[in-house]
């Protein structure tokens, strides 16, 4: 029985100082904010600094199909801008690299348990996320983490967040050298560091072993290291092929090249002064500009690069910098067995398939790397803790979380495989097509996150059901092309990324919302996320397994020996595809499927009284839903322009389509606006933008266009522009149904 | 003893008689439905889980506490897990928890769309302590529980005899089933607590 009563007694000796006076002096900041003594917002930056997240509903309000409900919360305190104190939030836990011994396991586990309800959610960060968590669980939450180890410090927040690295790194066979010890070395010297501290917005860091693996997907990262070796003097000197800038989100940069080659002595260094920079020049009031990607943008990689030295020389030095090379072995794993081959010993049904799909062979004999492929990146509390045991009794807790919302087992002894197989599949962690088109990653999107605007966990579902049914049958050509999904256009669910991408918007049909996904295609995972498609147009929700589908027949029957699927999308166009999808395009009325009116795993839709009440406006679609519709068509066209290479005709067409678009909203104030792009954006600026009626984020896509338009034109720049004009059209949506009559509005 | 009392986190399990009578896809329908429909609780969302096995198949997320849809080690059955702070002392939150799922059970049994087929065993609960720090599952923590629990029990059951069983192993929380031979549906049980 216990005798202490509170988990800092409990706990007190057991956690670092410096954390547990940090996690104190949080608790502390939980109940000033309590008592009305801390600013709303100072306490949101504080609690997402310490990975506390709010989740969807938390405004108090929720739509149950029918109408928006208030949800009476008891007390009306707030911990942050319309986020009430008692709305359940989500924990972000930081897991750099994405390993784990079996005690933390166990702890997150436990903690799953009695703060939220059995499940954990692996991110496409490494990270474990545990959601309907209450604020005031979360210091002793923090204090049994950081009791094993486990930090969520700077989880959220514009901070430094996980370090992330291949799962593969130390096992891999075609890695240049380990670069766990390096994600572990950078991961705790920035942690905290105050060159951190005053970032406009998050910085998101990952390594990678090898340059044309997906690997630590480095070409996507706020600043991505890729382990590089150069003989100098005859010597063989580890260092890195730094990248920075990339980043998805709304408009996806790849990542540019600082350095060729960054000695491993340099890596903390160049990386402060990095940070150092951003911090000092780094956009701070408009948070859509403020990632690192629009600085590099703004000044140029090479006035960049420029800056960063000239910080870096200037620089105090630090024996932090290299005191971790002396020992780079921190990170090392040990074997719990021998590696012995399989020998043909007898294997359960099912066996076959899954080793074929989830088992790797590490580079050193006799040992592989087994997947546990969760769906969604769920997993049970139970099944954790039974894996925390199978780690300890089948390798040395050497496990790791990965960005493809999977855990890995390294060092398995092959000749264990079968045995570890029939313990999963006791567990329901068998699953097998890991790395594969079933494989489907899914940021939480409706579910649970506040900016989701589709079900994208309803449609992974949903397509892993189907594609899982097919399995057997699916050509290889289709069986390792990734499909990604987000819930709408951050990219939290990576959708730029892969072969297959989709991220969630809506449309309006006859007044009614009906769920959509923007199919993004032509991106790439290997070569660290070498390229990032281009949105091909919006359709249904519910048509979306059958564009899946088409897309997989075509690709199947018509591709060239050797054929990358992004390849083949290139070479069929954009224009074939539109045209191959276009009736998937199409929604039924209502009264006809009111199916497609409701998301993928989601029961409320729109009773028949509801309909009733839109019957006599819905049938008529207004001049303005017409005439965005147009301009987004314009936006296509464009893409089809930039496939063709006429560079200069796809910028013009994508910034037309701004144009017609923003002319549009203005005319539903001011009816004779004249058609002079001057006058529009004028117009649209003060109607709109001054009233903050439309996403200024987007809004600024314009307005930069129109002051300073492209005199030279590059694939790269015109690529995002494509992507910028794209957005508008969907703020332009947004925004026409909230200022429309009732006609258009009245479901919105 | 005195850690005991301390115990606000109750998770009460109820089985269904049926463990086909009640599909994810219902759960998810009928929990949504209860969302604007009940006035004395704050009920926030529904969340499915039914891709995870022997998990909380479908969620419904509240600020008190939750209800779930649950197939641990592949039982169904509907739990409450009360997390917020309730009155009383530790007899009486015990009282309240079951008055809490035997009521969602008896809602379940009545909701019209689902045909009169899902039913509960009113001799069969789970009783967790969901509280590793107050309430530890080891013997001392099984004996300070069920000097609790048994008089709640005996009321419950209106003085039937009933067995009580802990799974020792160590990583669980403080667990006790409580099984008894009673037909009881869920208006005798709710009116056998009242009286």
């Amino acid at each position: 029985m216990s005798t202490s009563t509170t988990w800092k007694e409990r706990l007190a000796g057991k956690i670092p100082a410096d954390m547990a006076e940090e996690i104190d002096a949080f608790e502390t900041q939980i109940h000033l904010r309590k008592q009305g003594k801390m600013e709303e917002k100072l306490f949101a930056e504080t609690r997402l600094r310490r990975g506390a997240y709010g989740q969807r509903y938390d405004n108090g309000q929720r739509f149950d199909g029918t109408q928006t409900q208030q949800l009476l919360f008891p007390e009306h305190e707030t911990k942050g801008p319309d986020t009430f104190w008692h709305a359940p939030g989500m924990m972000r836990i930081k897991i750099p690299f994405g390993g784990l011994t079996a005690a933390q396991m166990e702890v997150l586990a436990d903690l799953a348990e009695e703060y939220s309800e059995e499940i954990l959610h692996i991110t496409t960060r490494q990270d474990f996320q545990i959601h309907f968590i209450h604020i005031e669980d979360t210091p002793d939450l923090m204090r049994r983490l950081s009791a094993v180890g486990i930090t969520t410090r700077e989880a959220c927040g514009n901070s430094v967040r996980n370090v992330t690295a291949c799962p593969l790194s130390g096992v891999c066979r075609t890695e240049t050298f380990d670069v766990t010890p390096y994600a572990q070395a950078i991961m705790s010297f920035l942690l905290g560091h105050p060159d951190c501290q005053d970032f406009g917005r998050k910085f998101k860091i990952a390594f990678s072993g090898c340059e044309h693996e997906a690997c630590g997907l480095a070409n996507m990262h706020d600043m991505g290291g890729v382990g590089m070796v150069k003989t100098v003097d005859g010597v063989e000197k580890r260092g890195f092929k730094l990248y920075v800038g990339g980043g998805l989100g709304a408009v996806p940069h790849q990542a540019q090249l600082f350095n060729e080659f960054v000695p491993v002595e340099e890596l903390l260094p160049i990386s402060q002064a990095i940070a150092r920079v951003f911090a000092r020049l780094g956009e701070k009031k408009n948070r859509n500009r403020a990632r690192i990607k629009f600085l590099i943008a703004k000044l140029g990689i090479e006035e960049f690069r420029r800056l960063v030295h000239e910080e870096r020389a200037i620089l105090p030095e630090d024996p932090q910098w290299t005191a971790f090379l002396d020992d780079l072995t921190v990170t090392d794993e040990e074997q719990l067995k021998p590696g012995q081959p399989l020998n043909g010993a007898e294997t359960s049904e099912g066996f076959a398939e899954w080793y074929r799909t989830n088992v790797y062979q590490q580079r050193q004999a006799g040992y592989v790397v087994a997947t546990v492929a969760l769906p969604l990146g769920d997993i049970t509390s139970h099944q954790l803790r039974a894996l925390a045991d199978i780690s300890r009794r089948f390798v040395k807790e050497t496990t790791r979380t990965t960005v493809e919302q999977n855990m890995v087992l390294r060092w398995v002894s092959e000749t264990d495989l079968p045995q570890l197989y029939d313990e999963l599949l006791a567990l329901g962690l068998a699953e097998t097509g890991a790395g594969t088109i079933v494989d489907i990653t899914a940021c939480p999107g409706t579910d649970t996150c506040k900016l989701g605007i589709a079900s994208s966990r309803g449609l992974a579902t949903e397509l892993r059901k189907q594609l899982g049914e097919q399995s057997a049958k699916l050509d290889e050509a289709i069986e390792g092309l990734r499909i990604k999904i987000s819930g709408c256009f951050n990219s939290c669910g990576q959708h730029h990324a892969a072969d297959i991408g989709f991220y969630g918007n809506s449309r309006k049909i006859n007044g009614i919302t009906v769920p959509h996904f923007q199919v993004v295609l032509g991106g790439q995972w290997k070569e660290n996320a070498g390229s990032f498609g281009l949105a091909t147009g919006a359709v249904p929700s519910k048509n979306i397994p059958e564009v899946v589908s088409r897309l997989a027949k075509r690709f199947v029957e018509e591709r060239e020996k050797d054929e990358l699927f992004k390849d083949f999308i290139g070479r069929l166009g954009k224009r074939e595809i539109k045209a191959m999808l276009e009736d998937l395009t199409q929604v039924p009325s209502y009264e006809e499927n009111s199916w497609y009116y409701r998301d993928w795993g989601d029961t409320r839709g729109f009773t028949m009284d509801d309909l009733g009440k839109g019957e006599c406006a819905g049938e008529v679609v207004s001049i303005g839903i017409m005439e965005i519709a147009a301009a987004e068509r314009e936006v296509f066209e464009a893409s089809v322009a930039l496939d063709e290479n006429e560079l200069q005709a796809a910028w013009q067409g994508a910034l037309n389509a701004m144009l017609r678009a923003a002319r549009t909203l203005v005319k539903e104030q001011f009816y004779d606006v004249p058609e002079e792009a001057d006058v529009v954006v004028a117009e649209f600026r003060t109607r709109f933008y001054d009233t903050e009626l439309f996403s200024p984020k987007f809004a600024n896509y314009l307005f930069s266009a129109h002051q300073d338009p492209a005199s030279e034109f590059e694939q790269t720049q015109v690529h995002r522009f494509i992507e910028e004009a794209q957005l508008f059209i969907e703020g332009a949506y947004t925004c026409y149904y909230k200022i429309a009559a009732p006609l258009e509005g009245a479901k919105a | 003893m005195g850690l005991m009392q301390e115990l606000q986190r109750i998770n009460i399990k109820m089985y269904l008689e049926d463990p086909e009578a009640l599909s994810a896809e219902e759960a998810f329908r009928v929990f949504n439905s209860w969302i604007p429909t009940t006035p004395d609780e704050v009920l926030i969302d529904v969340a499915d889980y039914s891709h995870v096995p022997e998990g909380p198949v479908t969620l419904l997320v509240g600020h008190e506490a939750n209800y779930s849809l649950d197939n641990d080690h592949a039982e169904p059955g509907l739990l409450y897990s009360r997390k917020r702070p309730a009155e009383g002392d530790l007899s009486a939150r015990l009282s309240s928890a079951l008055q809490a799922v035997i009521k969602a059970c008896q809602r379940l049994e009545s909701e019209p769309s689902l045909d009169g087929k899902v039913k509960f065993r009113g001799g069969d609960i789970l009783l967790v302590a969901n509280d590793r720090l107050n309430a530890t599952n080891d013997e001392e923590g099984e004996n300070a529980l069920r000097a609790e629990l048994e008089p709640v029990l005996a009321k419950l059951f209106a003085g039937a005899s009933f067995a009580i069983e802990r799974d020792t192993t160590s990583q669980l929380r403080l667990n006790l089933r409580v099984r008894c031979d009673t037909n009881a549906n869920a208006a005798t049980l709710l009116s056998n607590l009242a009286a």
